[in-house]
C-alpha cells in the first residue's frame, strides 16, 4: 500500500503540473512532491513490508537503500532548482522531473525483471526532454547521442532479460521472471543462456550507467544539461541502472556462476576507471570532468560488486557516498555557472576568496570525490582494496590503485586552482545577479550544504542503522546472510580504520 | 500448407524486409518497409500459439492489436509526418554504400545462422528459423543504425533492432505477463515519439537531418 | 515410355526446341505492345527477321580480325552445347552427367566471353564500353547463379542439372518452400541480367550510350547477326527452362500423362515466363547503371540465404 503510494504520488504531482498553468505553482509542486516522496520513503523504513516471491513490486534491501538515496537527492535538487532557474520553469520540465522520480521509484521497487526494464527505459525517456533544456546545437547533439546510445543499450538489456527468461525452461513449471522466484530455483537454470543473459544485461545496463566502452554520451549529456538535471542523472539514474545489474548479479550468483560474474564485473570496472583516468587528464570543462568522475565511480561500483561479499559492502557504501558527492559537485557547478557564467576550469580562479561558502563547498566536494578521509569514499575504496587483497587479486589491486592515483592527480590539478589562486578581476567578469539573488542564493546553498554535511557526517560516523542497511543490501546481492558480511574482512576492517 | 511452412515463410519475409531496408534509398520507402515488417511480426504470436495447439488466446489477440495499432499505424505515421514537414526525402549514400551494406547485412545474417546453429534453444521453439532470424534482424538493425546518417533512418534502425528482440521474445510468450509486453510496446512507441520530436528540433535548428554533421562537442 | 518411342521422338523434339526461341522473343514483343495499347508485330516476325538477315551479305570492318568472325559462331555453338545439358521439353537432358551444372554456367560464360572479345576487336569505343558493362554485371550475377544452383543441388542431393530440377524438387518445395522461392527470385534476376533485359539493359533503346548488349553487336551484319540474334534467343530459352523447371517441377510428376499433353504444357510454361518478362519490361524502367550492382548483390544475397536455409533444413 505504502509502496504504491510511493510510486504514484510523484506522478500525481506531475499530472497536476501539466494541468495547471500558474508559474510559481510548479516550484511548489516540485518541492512538495519531493518532500512527500521522501516522507513516505522514510515511513517505509519504519515498517518494512514483506512481499511474495512472485509479486511484481516489493522493496528488498538493495532496492530500499537505493530508493532512499534517490529520494534524498531529489529533494535536495528540487529545493536547489527553485533558486537556480531564473525564468519560470516550463511545466513540462517539472512534470518530467517528477515523472522521472516516479519511474525511478518503480525501478527500485520492481521485482520483476521485465517491469524493471520498462521502468528504466521510461526513466531514459523522461530524462531526454530535460537534457534538451538549453536549446541549441550542442545540447541537441547531446540529447540525440544520449537517446540513441541509451536506446541501443537498453535494447541489448532487453535481449539479456529474454535470454535469462529462456534459461528458465529446464526448470519445471512456469516461473515468472521475478527475482524472488528465480533465486531459489537458480541452480536449475540453463548456464549458457544465463551467462549470455548476464553479459548482455551488463553491457546494456552498463551503457545506461556509463560504463566503458559505451560511455561517450556521458560527457555530452552532463555537460550540456542544466546542473540540476545532471545531478539527478549522475546520482539517480545511474543508481537505477546499477540496481538492474545487481538483480542479474543476484540471480547469477545464486546459480553458482560467481566466478564468471566476478570476472566480467572486475573487467568492466577496471576498464571504466582506466578510461576515466585517460580522459580526466587535461580536461578543461568542469562539468565534463565531473562526467568522467562519474564514469570512474560507476566503474568502482561494478568492481566492488565483483569482489565478493566484502567488496559488495564497499560498493554499497560507495553508492551511498557517490550520490551525495555528485549532488554536491553538480550543484556547486550550478552555483559557479551563476557566478562566473562559464564552465571552463581555466577561467575560474579564487572562488574561496570571493565567495567563501561556495569555495568551501567546492573543496569539500573535491575531497569527497577524490576519496580523502574522513569522507566516506575513502572507506569504500579502502574496502575494495582490502577485498581484492583478501581474494588474492593482486593485479586488480595494482591497477585500481594506479588508476585512482591518476584520477586524483587529474581532478585535483584541474579543480584546486579554481578554489585558490588570485580571483579574476572584477572588470572582466561583472557578476550579474538576477532578481531576488538573496533568497535564491539561500535556496541554492542550503541543499548543497546539507548534502555536504550529510556526506561528512556519514563519513565520520556511521550509524548502525545505515551499516545494517548496507550489509543486508550486500548480502542480498551475493546471496549470503548478513552475518557472513559482518564476519568478512570488509566491514570490520573499515570500522578498524575509523579508529 | 502446414502452419510450420507459414511460419517459416513469414520469418524469411521478415529477414528479407530487413535486408531490403539496407538497400532502400528513400526515407519513405524505408518507413513503409518497416511497417510491412511489423505487420508480419504482429501475427507471429497468433501463429506461435496455433503451432503449440492452443487456439486463439487473449494474450495473442491483445498483442496483435497492440502491435498493429502502435507499430504498423502510429509509429510510421509519426515518422512520415516528420519527414513531410522536413521535406527531406532521400537518404544520402551511407559511409559504406548501399551495395556494401546489403552484402555486410547478408554476412551478418549468415553469422547469426552459424551462431544459432551452435545454441541449443531450450524449450520448444515454434520454428528452427526463429532464433537465427531474430538475431539477424537485430544485427541488421544495428547496421542500419550505425551506418546511416539521417536521423530518421537511425530511428528506423533502432526499431528494427526492437523487432528482432520481439521475435526473440516469442520464445517466452507464455512466461511474460501481458502487462510487461504492453509496457515494452508502449515504451518503444513513446521512445519513437520523443525521437521524432528531437528530430524535428534538429531539423529546425540545422535545416537538415544529417547527424554526422552535427557539431562534435570538443573535448577542450 | 519405351526406348524405341523415345528414339523416334528425338527428331521432332529437337525440331520443336530449335524452333522455339524466336517465338519467345515474339511473345515478349507482343506483351510489351499490349501494355502500350498497340497490336504489335506479327507472331512470326522474329523468324522473318532471321530469314532476312541470312539472305543478306556480310560486311567486315578493316580493323577486325578472325576473332570478330569467330564470336557469333562460338557463341551459338556454346548455346547449342548447353542445350544438350538442359532439359527443355522433357525431364531428362540429352547428354547430362554429374557436375554438368558447372559446365552449363561456363558455357554461358564462354559465349559471353567471345561476344565481348568480338566487340573489343572492332576497336570502337562504344563496343568497348558495352563490353566493360556486360562483363561487370555478369561477374556480379555469377555468384547468384552458382549459389542458386548450389541450393538446388543440396536440396536434391545430386549434381546433375536435369536431376536437380525434376520431380524430386517437387518434394523439396513442400518442405523448404521459402528457400526455393528465394532461388526462383535469384534466378529471375540472373535471367534478366544474362539476357540483357530491363531492368539491367534496355533492348529497345537506340542510344548507344545506354546500351549494353546491343552495342556489342553493333558492327555485326547479315548471317553473323542472325547467328547472334538466334544465339541470344536460345540463351533466353535455356535460362527460362531452368527457371520454369525450378518453379514448377510438379509437371515432371505427371509421368503417366501422354506426351501430347505434357509438351504443350511445357511450351505454355515457357511462353508464360516470356510474357512475365515482357510484363517486367513494360512496368519497370531500366535501373541507373550505378544501381544495377545492387540488384545483383540482392540476388546473390537471396541465393545465399536460400543456401543457408536449405543447409539448416538438411541438418535438422
Amino acid at each position: 500500500m505504502l509502496l504504491a503510494a510511493l510510486i504514484v504520488c510523484p506522478l500525481v504531482f506531475s499530472g497536476l503540473c501539466l494541468l495547471l498553468r500558474r508559474g510559481a505553482a510548479w516550484r511548489l509542486f516540485l518541492v512538495a512532491g519531493a518532500a512527500l516522496h521522501l516522507a513516505i520513503v522514510l515511513g517505509t523504513w519504519r515498517a518494512p513490508a514483506p512481499f511474495a516471491p512472485d509479486a511484481l513490486i516489493g522493496l528488498d534491501p538493495p532496492g530500499h537503500l537505493l530508493l532512499t538515496l534517490v529520494s534524498v537527492l531529489f529533494l535536495a535538487v528540487a529545493i536547489y532548482s527553485v533558486g537556480y532557474h531564473q525564468q519560470a520553469l516550463v511545466s513540462q520540465q517539472v512534470a518530467c522531473m517528477l515523472a522521472m522520480l516516479c519511474v525511478l521509484s518503480l525501478v527500485c521497487a520492481s521485482q520483476h525483471l521485465g517491469l524493471l526494464w520498462v521502468a528504466l527505459e521510461a526513466a531514459s525517456l523522461t530524462a531526454t526532454p530535460l537534457i534538451y533544456f538549453r536549446l541549441g546545437p550542442r545540447s541537441l547533439q547531446a540529447t540525440w547521442k544520449f537517446l540513441l546510445m541509451n536506446s541501443v543499450g537498453i535494447a541489448l538489456a532487453l535481449l539479456g532479460t529474454l535470454a535469462l527468461g529462456l534459461s528458465t525452461t529446464p526448470v519445471p513449471g512456469p516461473i515468472s521472471l521475478t527475482v524472488g522466484q528465480l533465486t531459489p530455483l537458480a541452480a536449475g537454470l540453463d548456464p549458457v543462456w544465463l551467462r549470455a543473459g548476464f553479459l548482455l544485461a551488463l553491457v546494456g545496463f552498463g551503457t545506461k550507467m556509463g560504463l566503458a566502452p559505451l560511455q561517450s554520451w556521458k560527457p555530452d549529456a552532463y555537460g550540456e544539461s542544466p546542473p540540476t538535471v545532471a545531478a539527478l542523472l549522475a546520482g539517480g539514474m545511474t543508481l537505477g541502472a546499477f540496481l538492474a545489474i545487481l538483480r542479474f548479479v543476484q540471480v547469477a550468483n545464486a546459480a553458482g556462476q560467481g566466478q564468471f560474474v566476478a570476472f566480467w564485473l572486475i573487467g568492466f570496472g577496471l576498464l571504466s576507471i582506466a578510461t576515466a583516468a585517460v580522459f580526466v587528464i587535461g580536461g578543461t570543462d568542469y562539468r565534463r570532468l565531473l562526467a568522467y568522475t562519474s564514469v570512474e565511480h560507476m566503474g568502482v561500483l561494478v568492481l566492488g560488486t565483483g569482489l565478493g561479499v566484502a567488496g559488495s559492502y564497499a560498493a554499497m557504501l560507495h553508492a551511498l557516498h557517490n550520490t551525495l558527492n555528485k549532488g554536491i559537485l553538480f550543484l556547486v557547478a550550478g552555483l559557479l555557472w551563476r557566478l562566473y557564467r562559464t564552465n571552463r576550469t581555466g577561467e575560474i580562479r579564487g572562488v574561496l576568496a570571493r565567495h567563501p561558502l561556495v569555495g568551501v563547498l567546492l573543496l569539500l566536494g573535491l575531497c569527497a570525490t577524490c576519496g580523502l578521509p574522513p569522507f566516506g569514499m575513502f572507506y569504500s575504496e579502502l574496502g575494495i582494496l582490502l577485498a581484492a587483497a583478501g581474494q588474492g587479486r593482486w593485479w586488480t589491486l595494482a591497477l585500481f590503485v594506479l588508476t585512482l592515483g591518476v584520477l586524483f592527480v587529474g581532478l585535483v590539478s584541474a579543480v584546486l586552482p579554481m578554489a585558490f589562486g588570485e580571483p579574476v578581476e572584477v572588470s572582466k567578469r561583472p557578476p550579474q545577479h538576477p532578481a531576488g539573488w538573496g533568497w535564491r542564493r539561500v535556496a541554492m546553498l542550503l541543499p548543497t550544504a546539507a548534502l555536504a554535511l550529510l556526506a561528512l557526517g556519514l563519513g565520520i560516523y556511521q550509524p548502525p542503522a545505515v551499516r545494517d542497511a548496507l550489509e543486508s543490501a550486500a548480502a542480498t546481492v551475493v546471496a549470503s546472510t548478513p552475518s557472513t558480511v559482518a564476519g568478512a574482512a570488509g566491514a570490520d576492517l573499515i570500522a578498524e580504520a575509523r579508529r | 500448407m502446414s502452419l510450420h511452412t507459414v511460419m517459416d515463410a513469414a520469418l524469411v519475409l521478415i529477414l528479407l524486409l530487413g535486408l531490403t531496408m539496407l538497400s532502400a534509398g528513400r526515407l519513405a520507402t524505408c518507413i513503409r518497409i518497416f511497417a510491412i515488417q511489423c505487420l508480419v511480426l504482429a501475427f507471429m504470436p497468433l501463429v506461435t500459439e496455433w503451432i503449440h495447439g492452443e487456439g486463439v488466446t487473449r494474450h495473442a489477440l491483445v498483442m496483435l492489436l497492440g502491435t498493429i495499432s502502435l507499430k504498423v499505424l502510429l509509429i510510421p505515421w509519426v515518422l512520415l509526418r516528420t519527414i513531410r514537414t522536413g521535406e527531406i526525402h532521400r537518404e544520402i549514400e551511407p559511409f559504406i554504400g548501399f551495395t556494401a551494406s546489403v552484402v555486410i547485412g547478408a554476412m551478418l545474417a549468415a553469422g547469426a545462422f552459424a551462431v544459432s546453429a551452435r545454441l541449443t534453444v531450450p524449450g520448444d521453439p515454434p520454428s528452427d528459423l526463429l532464433v537465427p532470424v531474430a538475431l539477424s534482424t537485430l544485427m541488421i538493425g544495428l547496421l542500419v543504425l550505425v551506418s546511416r546518417t539521417k536521423a530518421i533512418t537511425q530511428v528506423l534502425g533502432y526499431l528494427v533492432m526492437e523487432n528482432g528482440i520481439y521475435l526473440f521474445g516469442l520464445l517466452l510468450l507464455r512466461q511474460m505477463p501481458i502487462l510487461v509486453e504492453l509496457g515494452i510496446l508502449l515504451d518503444v512507441f513513446v521512445g519513437v515519439f520523443v525521437m521524432a520530436i528531437v528530430v524535428y528540433h534538429i531539423r529546425r535548428e540545422f535545416d537538415h537531418m544529417d547527424t554526422h554533421v552535427l557539431e562534435p562537442a570538443k573535448e577542450s | 515410355m519405351t526406348p524405341a518411342l523415345r528414339a523416334m521422338l528425338v527428331i521432332p523434339e529437337a525440331a520443336i526446341v530449335l524452333a522455339l526461341p524466336p517465338l519467345l522473343l515474339s511473345v515478349i514483343a507482343r506483351t510489351k505492345a499490349w501494355f502500350a495499347g498497340r497490336v504489335g508485330p506479327p507472331w512470326l516476325q522474329p523468324y522473318y527477321d532471321l530469314l532476312k538477315l541470312v539472305r543478306k551479305g556480310v560486311v567486315h570492318s578493316r580493323t577486325t580480325t578472325w576473332v570478330f568472325r569467330m564470336g557469333p559462331i562460338v557463341n551459338l555453338a556454346a548455346m547449342l552445347t548447353a542445350l544438350t545439358l538442359i532439359p527443355v521439353l522433357t525431364s531428362t537432358s540429352l547428354l547430362g552427367f554429374s557436375g554438368d551444372l558447372i559446365l552449363v554456367a561456363y558455357l554461358f560464360a564462354l559465349g559471353r566471353m567471345l561476344t565481348v572479345l568480338a566487340a573489343m576487336d572492332t576497336g570502337s569505343s562504344f563496343e568497348g564500353m558495352g563490353a566493360a558493362r556486360e562483363v561487370t554485371f555478369a561477374t556480379m550475377a555469377e555468384p547468384a547463379l552458382f549459389l542458386s544452383l548450389a541450393a538446388l543441388a543440396i536440396s536434391t542431393r545430386t549434381l546433375r542439372l536435369d536431376q536437380m530440377i525434376d520431380g524430386s524438387l517437387a518434394l523439396a518445395w513442400a518442405s523448404i518452400g521459402p528457400a526455393l522461392l528465394l532461388v526462383v527470385g535469384a534466378l529471375v534476376v540472373v535471367l534478366l541480367t544474362e539476357c540483357s533485359r530491363i531492368p539491367v539493359d534496355d533492348p529497345a533503346t537506340h542510344l548507344e550510350l545506354t546500351m549494353i548488349h546491343e552495342v556489342m553487336v553493333l558492327d555485326h551484319s547479315g548471317p553473323e547477326l542472325a547467328l547472334i540474334t538466334y544465339g541470344a534467343a536460345l540463351k533466353f530459352m535455356l535460362l527460362s527452362s531452368i527457371l520454369v523447371h525450378t518453379a514448377f517441377p510438379h509437371i515432371d510428376l505427371l509421368d503417366g500423362w501422354p506426351v501430347i499433353f505434357i509438351v504443350p504444357l511445357r511450351i505454355g510454361a515457357l511462353l508464360a515466363l516470356a510474357a512475365f518478362v515482357g510484363t517486367i519490361e513494360s512496368t519497370m524502367a531500366r535501373l541507373r547503371l550505378s544501381r544495377v550492382p545492387l540488384l545483383q548483390a540482392g540476388a546473390t544475397v537471396l541465393a545465399g540465404l536460400a543456401v543457408l536455409l536449405v543447409l539448416l533444413r538438411r541438418t535438422t
